[in-house]
Parts: C-alpha cells; structure tokens; sequence
C-alpha cells in the first residue's frame, strides 16, 4: 500500500542516560500521510525517542535520514528547519506570553517589526482551521490544559511541518475534544503529513493509526501494519505477559455519608452542586474539560473554597478554607497538574512522598529520618513498579508515567478518608492503569469514599458506583451504574436532552 | 467587564495605581514642605532620577530573562572615570567621541558580564556579585585613587546638565533628562514591537519552552548583557557631567537604587513580564521620596527604612494583586469561550 518513499527515517538510535539504557538500537520509519502510533509502557523510551528526533537529546549511536539524507539534528530550531515539530508531554507554553504570541514566538521572517494587529488575525485564522474558539490575546497564564494543547498544536501547524509528533496530546482531553483531535489529524494525514502518535488509550490507538511500532524497555518489540495487531497481541508486546484489560470495581458502598454537599457555589465558577458520598463508594465525575469538576475538588480540597452551599462531612457541617485544614479533617487531593501541584521536582521520590507527613518521619530532634522515609518510599515504588534504580533518584528524570506514580503515592501516604483523585490515570500505562484501579477498589472496601476526576470515560463507568455530569459549571445529574453508559453520560455531558431508549 | 478586560491588560492596572501612589506622595510632600511645587524640586528629581533610569532600562532587560546584573554601578563608575580621564587629557575630543568611549567600554565589561552567564552556565547573580567586585577592584587600581577634576574638563561637558530642551511655564526640560526619557521610549517600543523584545519575555517567561520552541537563549542573554553594560556606560558619562569631580568610588552602591526603580515599577523579578514605563514611574517614585526626604531632613536610617518599605509593598502588592487580576482576566477569558461555544452550538 506504501509505494511512497519515507520521510524520516530513525536507523539504530540508541541512547543511554547514566545507568539507564533508554533506547536500544531502535529503528522506525515514516510514511507521508500515515499515522504511526508508538506504544510502550511508562519509562519504555517513548518521549526519548522523540527528543533526538528533535534534537533535544542526541543519540549515542545511530542515524536519522530526512528524504533519504542522513541528517544531524542538535537542537530544535534545526528541526523546526527540516519541518519537524512536536507536542511535548508537558506543555511548553510560555505563561506570560498571550496566545498569539504563543503560536509566532519562533517564527522567523515575520519582519523586522512585530505586526500586531497581523499577528492576531493570522492567530484567529490558524485556530479557526482547528475548529477551536480562543480569544488571542488572552495570556496563556491561564489557560486549561486543553486549550494549553491547543496552542502548541496551532504552533506546530503555524511552521511548515512535514512530520508531526504528538507525545500524548489526547491525556488531558475529553472525548468530545479528542473526536476534534482526530479529525484535525485525519486533515493533516490527507495532507500528506507524517504523523507520530503517542497514547496509553489502546482504544484510541485503534480509531487513529495506520501503523504500531511496539517499545519496551527501550527495545523495539515490533512494528505492524494495524490490521495485524490486536488490543490483546498490543498489550502482550508492550508488557511482556498476558493481562486482562479491563477491571471492574467490586459492589462496597456502606450505608454511612462520609460527605454531604448541597447547593455549593463559586460565583462565575460553578453553582448548584449537590452530592453524596458514602463510605467505600466512588462517585465518578464525568463531563468536558473545563466544566468545573477541578474547581468543585478545589472547592472541597479549601484551595479556592466555595462562596455558598453547606458541606457536611462525618456528620458536622464544615467550612473548608485551606488545604491544610482539608488535610487535618482527612480529606486528600491528587491534583490533575503534576508539575504546577503535584512534585517537587529536583527532590528525590522519596522526599516526595512523605512530605505533606513528613512529622512521621522526623526524630525526636526533628531530624528526618532517611531510613524510615525510604522505606516508606520503597513500598509505592514496588506497589506502582514505580521505574526508576532507587528512590533517592530525583523525579525530575523520571518519564511522565512515573511522575504521576510518584504523585499518587504521595497523597495515598497521607492514609485519607475522602480521597479526591483528578484524572489519576493520565499518562499512565496499562498495567500501571490496572494497578491503580486495583488500588482505588481496595481503597474502597476499606471505606474510603472517593471522588473520582477522569475523562476517560470508560474508566469512570467501570469504577463508579455513581456518576455526577457536570455541564458549565453546573450538575447536569447523578447516574446509577445501571444508568450510567457512553451514551446517557456523554449526551448530559454535551448538554442536549436524554433521550431515553434509543440504540 | 468584557470589554475593559479585553482592553486593559493586569500590568496597566499596576501602572495606573503607580502613577496614583506618585501623585499622591507629590501632594503629601507639597503640605509638608514650603515651596515644594516648584522648579527648582522639579530639577532636583529629574536630574536625580535620570541616570538610575537610563541604567534601569538595561537592568530590566536582563530581569526580563529571569537574570540579573548587579555590577551596574561598577560598570558606571568605571566608564565615567575612564571618559573623564580621556577628555581631561586631550581637550580636542568631540563630544560624540567620549559617548561613544564610555558606552563601548560599557558594552565590553557587560560582554564579559554575558558570556559568563549565558555560555560559562554559572549563575547571573554569582557571575555579577563577582564582576561588581572586580570591575570595582581593577578601577581603584587603573586610577590610582586619583581624582578626576572638575576644572580638568571642558567646558561643554560641564555645562551640559545645564542644557535646556524646551521649556515648559516655569519648568525647563533638561537635554539629559530628555534624552533618558527618550531611551525609555524606544527600549519600550523594543519590548513591544522587535522580535527580539518579545523573546525576552518568552525566555524570562518559561526557560524550557524556550529552549524546546527553538529560541537562540543564550544570544539573546547574551545580547541583554551587551546592552545593559552599553547603557551603563550612557549613565556613566551622564554621571560624569553631572558630578564632575570623579573618583574611584564613583556611583557605589548605585545598584540597589537600579534594581529598586525596577522592582517597585513592577518588573517580574523572576522574569517574563514587567515594562519599560512601569520601570520609569518606579525609577521617578523613589527618585521623588529620595530628594523629598532629604529636604525634609529625615535621617540617613529612616529615609533607608522607608525606602526599603517600599520595596518590600512594591513586591507584595506585586504577588498579590497580579496574581488576583490575572486569575481574574483568566476567568474572563474562559466565561467568553463559553459564551462563544454556546453561540456556535445554536446556529
Ligand atoms: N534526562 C534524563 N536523565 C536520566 N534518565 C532519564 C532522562 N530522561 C529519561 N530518562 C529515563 O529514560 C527512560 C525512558 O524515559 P521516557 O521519558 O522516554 O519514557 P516514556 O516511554 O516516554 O514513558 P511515559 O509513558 O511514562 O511518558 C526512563 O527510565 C527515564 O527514567
Ligand atoms: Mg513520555
């Protein structure tokens, strides 16, 4: 089917970082107009891979072939050059900067002087073709990570590019932004760009790709054409064993509230929120990024608390005004952002996890006591298969899979009641997805209530007991597990009337 | 509100409330002091103000990029002592001649300054602690502790601060002051209309996207450096023809009063954002308590106090209610999309 000639081309690519060996000998080969998707666990060399790619690291060993001309690559202006562009992981906007600028700050020959006015509207323009409504002149500052998303891919798009790379674009948005995604690279394809695609969404992977390359462990597994891999053969590839793909909560909700929230507010942010939670349940929260669900888990966690409504929590009503006193009532929140939130991150996993309790940790002088602090450590690290030698490694070097892990941890070794975890899956693998699941069930039975962020649809259908829409803002209804399905979320998701039967 | 927040950006609301707070000193000091509202305060602060400002605008340029330079006032000391020195020896220098000395020996020592923070990888405030030393150290021992004098100068240097622009009533616009003035004007329209000016701000703003969007960093800083020891070397010579009698302890200290018109005008000292005009109205803020205070008499340990008051509110208010306006136009902008989204779905 490919009579056409590669574009790029990666020729043995190996590439090590102290006592890690992150790639090993890999190869991979790109098509015009093909999506290629690159699979692998946390830590497999993915976003390596792509960083010599772009001249961000450079490879030990091996060659990359642009047009059948081997080329060097030693920083990104070079691969912007030869039309290569990436999303990163991590969003790499600039905060100060509004979203014009953002899209044009690496342009060259825009004239001698910045046209404003010229500026926005070839902005406007760009965005306009990616079906997307942001006000240009806004500060990237405060942006949501969709939208954050959504600038880089304008800014990719805004440079003549013949190879894109996605490293996970589709982790933080929702279904409905996900659908526009794949229509903006399905464009593209046709275009006859080269598209590399990066995603722990197997069901994903489906829909979009045309080719799966397989990684693991820094080592290329195998690359096949789509029609000849299945989701069972992709797992096995990438894990190294055969694993059940999906997992369903076990029935544990108990007849006491842990919480009870009715009519909260923020003024401008969300209004008319009213749930509850008992002990060992898990209340899904499903709806559009930028609907509200974080700034409700703000609300409750005291980071932005809520102007109005009442909050009963065990019994007694509470006003919940700073993290601190949430933390002292056994409330915890597992934020989406890890690096604004979540890590510190030239600290070591082991600092991490134990500081929000670090007076566990302390000796009667007020010493921290490493040993104890490294047990501790050493134990997520197993329990998640966090990847990394030892947990005095610092988790600025860790992949992104394995930063969330760390995050997780952190907030789990706070031993909480009420558990907030907002989107805690994104950009995790399969197995370590597994994994969590299997933790928030055993968090459950034992009593916990959680609140439960993601917008990965399935994963919220098969792990709550109830699931809350929210809509702007606003709570659009509660669902039964037994009601509850892509469908009747989705459509209160999207604000149009149930319609019941149907299908 | 749409409207004001599409048209008001969070900094012009910190500019404003400047402007404000200098109006209301200037109305404070006018009921305290006899005769304050008059020419000669008006020269006073002006010719107090103008080399701090020169100086600060290349200052700013570097807190843009998440640095800073704290040699400025050797830098200055030295350039004016070196100009001073040349035009004391041979009288038939022009004019242009001696501006052009002090600003390409500045724009030497901040190469130095430069290459050390962008290329040598040490960190700018290690790199410009050491070089406010050494520049100092290497001027006392090229001077000898010998004095530049005013009767050693020609007549035009010493008679420049007198030049008068234009005159306004009562007031006479200086040439110095007005061409200070004038730089602030222009680095202003660098910031906002060069390419160069916006990658200032975007490398200040997030040094990994920088990096990652394929900007030239290091040039860049580089290229600051270049420019703040440069416009050093203006405030050099400026210094020169103001003070005239020139020694080899010449501007010390004056670093503290560059990076406190920065702060307190609002210029991000961890980068990214902050401009040229809130530069100026912080550089004229403490140039107007400065000389107010020392008319009122106020002792050398209250006016400090009081001035390092204001820096301290200059950087709080700055976390705070940035912080609470941006968090605010954010919201703004989200409701809007909403809005528009809404809109859309209609049709
Ligand atoms: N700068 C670095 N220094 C040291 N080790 C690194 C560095 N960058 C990556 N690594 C290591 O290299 C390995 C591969 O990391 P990489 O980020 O490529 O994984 P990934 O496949 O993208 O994973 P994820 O799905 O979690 O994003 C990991 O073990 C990681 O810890
Ligand atoms: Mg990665």
């Amino acid at each position: 089917m490919n009579q056409l000639s590669p574009v790029l081309e990666i020729r043995g690519v190996s590439k090590r970082f102290d006592a890690t060996q992150a790639l090993d000998h890999v190869s991979l080969t790109l098509y015009p107009g093909q999506v290629h998707a690159l699979l692998g666990e946390n830590g497999a060399g993915k976003s390596t891979l792509i960083k010599i790619m772009t001249g961000i690291h450079q490879p030990d060993q091996g060659a990359i072939l642009l047009n059948g001309r081997s080329i060097q690559v030693t920083n990104s202006s070079q691969a912007q050059l030869h039309g290569i562009a990436a999303i990163y992981q991590e969003p790499m906007i600039f905060p100060d900067l509004n979203v014009a600028e953002n899209i044009f700050i690496s342009h060259r020959g825009r004239g001698a002087v910045v046209n404003w006015r010229k500026m926005y509207h070839d902005a406007s323009d760009i965005l306009g073709k990616l079906g997307v409504h942001l006000e240009v002149r806004s500060q990237a500052r405060g942006l949501t990570l969709a939208a954050q998303q959504t600038v880089e891919i304008a800014k990719a798009l805004s440079l003549k590019t013949r190879v894109l790379i996605m490293d996970e674009p589709t982790a933080s948005l929702s279904v409905h932004e996900v659908t526009q995604l794949f229509n903006l690279v399905r464009t593209l394809r046709n275009q006859g760009v080269a598209i590399l695609f990066i995603s722990h969404r197997l069901e994903e992977i489906f829909e979009i790709a045309d080719h799966i390359t397989i990684l693991r462990d820094g080592k290329l597994i195998s690359s096949k054409p789509v029609s000849e891999v299945t989701t069972e053969t992709a797992i096995r590839d990438m894990v190294g064993r055969d694993m059940e793909s999906f997992f369903v909560k076990d029935e544990s909700r108990r007849d006491d509230l842990i919480l009870s929230v009715q009519g909260l507010a923020r003024s401008g942010v969300f209004s008319g929120i009213t749930f509850d939670i008992h002990h060992g349940e898990v209340l899904g929260f499903a709806g559009l990024v930028g609907s509200g669900r974080t700034d409700v888990a703000l609300a409750l966690f005291g980071i932005s608390p809520a102007d109005e409504g009442k909050i009963i929590y065990d019994g007694q009503p509470v006003t919940i005004h700073s993290p601190a006193q949430a933390t002292h009532l056994g409330i915890a929140y597992v934020p989406e952002d890890r690096r604004e939130y979540g890590l510190v991150m030239p600290m070591s996993i082991a600092a991490n996890i134990t500081l929000p309790m670090l007076r566990r940790y302390l000796t009667r002088l007020g010493i921290v006591k490493r040993r104890a602090e490294e047990t501790t450590a050493e134990e997520y690290r197993q329990r998640f298969s966090i990847r990394a030698s030892n947990v005095r490694l610092v988790t600025s070097k860790l992949s992104g899979g394995n930063q969330q892990k760390v995050v997780l941890s952190k907030w789990l070794n706070t031993k909480p009641r009420l558990l907030i975890l907002d989107e805690p899956t994104r950009g995790i693998d399969v197995s370590a997805k597994a994994e969590v699941h299997h933790i928030i069930n055993e968090l459950a039975k034992e009593g916990l209530g959680i609140l439960l962020i993601s917008s990965d649809l399935p994963e919220v259908l098969a792990m709550s007991d109830r699931v809350l829409v929210m809509r702007e803002g606003r709570q659009m209804g509660i669902f039964t597990r037994q009601e509850a399905t892509q469908e009747t979320v989705m459509t209160a998701a999207m604000g149009q009337k149930i319609t019941v039967g149907g299908i | 509100m749409q409207k004001v927040r599409q048209l008001i950006r969070p900094e012009q609301i910190r500019e404003l409330s400047l402007l404000l707070i200098i109006i209301l000193i200037v109305i404070f000091f006018g009921s305290q002091i006899e005769n304050y509202y008059s020419a000669r305060t008006f020269q006073r602060i002006s010719s107090s103000v103008m080399i701090i400002m020169v100086v600060a605008v290349g200052e700013t340029m570097v807190v843009l990029t998440r640095n800073i330079d704290l040699s400025v006032s050797s830098m200055v000391g030295f350039t004016a002592y070196l100009a001073g020195q040349q035009v004391s020896q041979n009288d038939n220098l022009s004019p242009a001649v001696v501006v052009l000395l002090a600003v390409s020996f500045g724009a030497l020592l901040g190469l130095i300054n430069g290459l050390l923070v962008a290329y040598g990888k040490i960190p700018a405030i290690v790199v410009t602690l050491g070089t406010l030393a050494i520049y100092r150290g290497a001027l006392v021992e090229y001077g000898h502790s010998k004095n530049i004098l005013v009767r050693d100068l020609p007549d035009w240097l010493v008679n420049l601060p007198r030049e008068t622009l234009f005159s306004v009533g009562e007031l006479d616009i200086r040439l110095l002051a007005g061409l200070a003035f004038i730089i602030v004007i222009i680095f202003q329209m660098v910031l906002l209309f060069l390419p160069y000016g916006r990658r200032l701000y975007a490398i200040g703003s997030s040094p990994d996207a920088a990096r990652i969007a394929g900007l030239p960093a290091r040039r860049i800083v580089l290229l600051a450096y270049v420019l703040c020891g440069a416009l050093s070397g203006l405030g050099g010579f400026i210094y020169l023809s103001r003070i005239g009698t020139v020694g080899t302890t010449a501007a010390q200290g004056l670093h503290m009063q560059v990076i406190a018109a920065v702060v307190v005008g609002g210029v991000n000292i961890f980068g990214g954002s902050g401009t040229m005009i809130g530069m100026m109205l912080g550089a004229i803020l403490m140039g107007i308590l400065e000389q107010s205070l020392i008319r009122m008499q106020i002792n050398e340990f209250w006016k400090d106090a009081i001035f390092g008051m204001f820096i301290l509110l200059a950087v709080a208010s700055d976390a705070l209610m940035m912080n609470r306006l941006r968090d605010l136009w954010a919201r703004g902008a989200i409701q809007m999309r909403i809005a528009q989204d809404a809109a859309v779905q209609k049709e």
